[in-house]
Parts: structure tokens; C-alpha cells; sequence
């Protein structure tokens, strides 16, 4: 997947134009809708119990909670209007996002890596991919090193 | 944080010519913290300097790339990428870098927003 400029597209509202194949769209999507992958109750206000009281803790959970909704509503949008997102006829596809979708899928493909990771038990990286995984874990770390891919090719847009 | 430099190769063939510049990096482990500094006095009235009681931290963690904490700070806090990128280093070297000082409203903004971004943040009462 890569960036490419298009002033016809900058133009249209839609500054951030890719490149990809066939295969990344099917991996990219296959990968979202691993979505969500961090438990709640990973959001924690403060190390130190005495800076946060419960109802504070409990109002950082709502707000996740609530956001996490409204990314997976958007996200079955995004699986559902395909077409409107990548478009190409043989071979290569584009895949054409706005400033703002960009960065909700940032945020989406981010949370996949980081809830992997901590479904992982936060292995340090380099040790995790030394390891002899079972299945179940081998697909957590597959699903952090593709959403990782992708949230690289989606920021060097921004670079 | 995690932090990566440049991607390394194809993941399972699916880049085409070369690819983008992730390589699945981590982080080191953290050093010992270095103090927590403000980066630069604000004017501000009396009233609410006093009620600026705490501190936004953000925490290193192996996962987190380096350029996507470098953006998240430009987003999150509007500043230009250098300063962005001097705080990601700070906290990629030193084990968490203080990016806010605030009162506890403010303060759980940050935070609210640093999570909803997937980063390590907390806010912590000023000692």
C-alpha cells in the first residue's frame, strides 16, 4: 500500500490517495474487523489511585465505551459502502480518504495493534517474534504486525 | 514507545515495490524516568495556576509506532511536529515524558483523548 499524490482528488476533498492490491484490501479488511480489541477496563485514569475517584474512572470507561460504538458502527459503513472507498478495475485498486477519515482509520487500525498486544500479555516485540507461538497467539501477533503495516503506509501520507 | 524505524521488508508479499516504513520495532526498555519538567512557563492568571494541580504523562509501551505518537501529539495538543517529536523521543528514552499541566477537568481531556488515540497516558496529582 502506498501513497500517492492526486491534485484531481485534492481537489474533490479527498487529499489522501493509496495505492494497493487486490491481496492488501482483502488483508486490510480482513484486519479491521478484528475490531475491537481492547477490553475496556484497559483504560485507566491514573497509576495513582488517590489522583482519580471511581466516578471519574467510571466516566473515562463510559466515554471508551461510547467511542468504541461509534467506531464499530462506522466501521460496518466502511464494509459496507466498499465500493465508495476503493475503486479500480483490473489489478491495482485506489483506496481515496478525507483528512478526517484518515485519521479514524489511524485510530481504528491502532487499537487492533495495541489489543493484540495486550491480549498477548505485552510481550517486548523483538522477544514475541522469537517465540514459538500457538495458534490463538500467532493470530493476535499477525493481526498487531498487519494493523502496524497499514497504520505506517496510512502516516507517511501525513509526512 | 514503539516505535519503529523502517520497514524492513514485505509482510507476507502483500507490499508491492518496496513498501512503506514499517518494521514492526520496539522500543527499548525504559531508563531510569528523568524528572518531570514542564517544557515552558505560560502566562496564566494566579487563580488557575494554582488549580493546575496535574500533569498529564504519557508512559512507554513497545507497541506504539513512533511517527503515529508523533501525530497523535500534534493532534491532541496542536503543536508543531518538532515539539510533537522532541516529547515522543523523550518519552521512547526516558520511560514517559509530561505533556500537560493542568487542572483535573483539563487534564482528563488529555488523557480521554491520548487513550482514545491508543496511547499510555495517565494523569497524575503534582507532588
Amino acid at each position: 500500500m502506498k501513497v500517492m499524490r492526486s491534485p484531481k482528488a485534492e481537489r474533490a476533498g479527498h487529499p489522501y490517495v493509496f495505492h494497493l492490491s487486490r491481496r492488501e484490501r482483502e488483508v486490510l479488511l480482513a484486519t479491521l474487523k478484528l475490531y475491537p480489541q481492547l477490553d475496556i477496563r484497559h483504560h485507566q485514569l491514573s497509576r495513582d489511585p488517590k489522583a482519580r475517584g471511581a466516578a471519574d474512572q467510571q466516566w473515562l470507561e463510559e466515554a471508551m465505551a461510547q467511542e468504541q460504538e461509534e467506531h464499530r458502527k462506522r466501521l460496518g459503513e466502511f464494509f459496507n459502502n466498499g465500493r465508495r472507498f476503493f475503486k479500480g478495475e483490473e489489478g491495482d485498486l485506489v483506496l481515496t480518504l478525507t483528512g478526517e477519515q484518515m485519521e479514524w482509520l489511524l485510530r481504528v487500525l491502532n487499537e487492533i495493534r495495541v489489543g493484540s498486544w495486550v491480549r498477548l500479555g505485552r510481550p517486548e516485540l523483538e522477544e514475541a517474534r522469537r517465540l514459538r507461538l500457538a495458534a490463538a497467539q500467532a493470530r493476535l501477533f499477525t493481526a498487531m504486525e498487519l494493523s502496524g503495516y497499514f497504520e505506517a503506509a496510512l502516516l507517511e501520507a501525513f509526512s | 514507545m514503539g516505535f519503529v524505524g523502517r520497514w524492513s521488508g514485505g509482510f507476507w508479499g502483500l507490499a508491492r515495490g518496496g513498501g512503506n516504513r514499517y518494521n514492526g520495532g520496539m522500543a527499548e526498555i525504559a531508563a531510569p524516568v528523568a524528572p518531570l519538567v514542564t517544557e515552558k512557563k505560560e502566562k496564566t492568571d494566579p487563580k488557575e495556576m494554582r488549580d493546575r494541580g496535574y500533569v498529564v504523562i504519557c508512559w512507554n509501551d513497545p507497541v506504539n509506532l513512533m511517527d503515529y505518537v508523533t501525530h497523535v501529539f500534534q493532534m491532541v495538543f496542536g503543536w508543531p511536529r518538532a515539539k510533537a517529536r522532541r516529547h515522543m523521543l523523550q518519552v521512547h528514552e526516558t520511560g514517559k515524558s509530561l505533556l500537560a499541566r493542568e487542572t483535573f477537568e483539563k487534564a482528563e481531556h488529555y488523557v480521554h483523548q491520548l487513550q482514545g488515540y491508543g496511547l499510555t497516558a495517565t494523569l497524575e496529582r503534582e507532588a
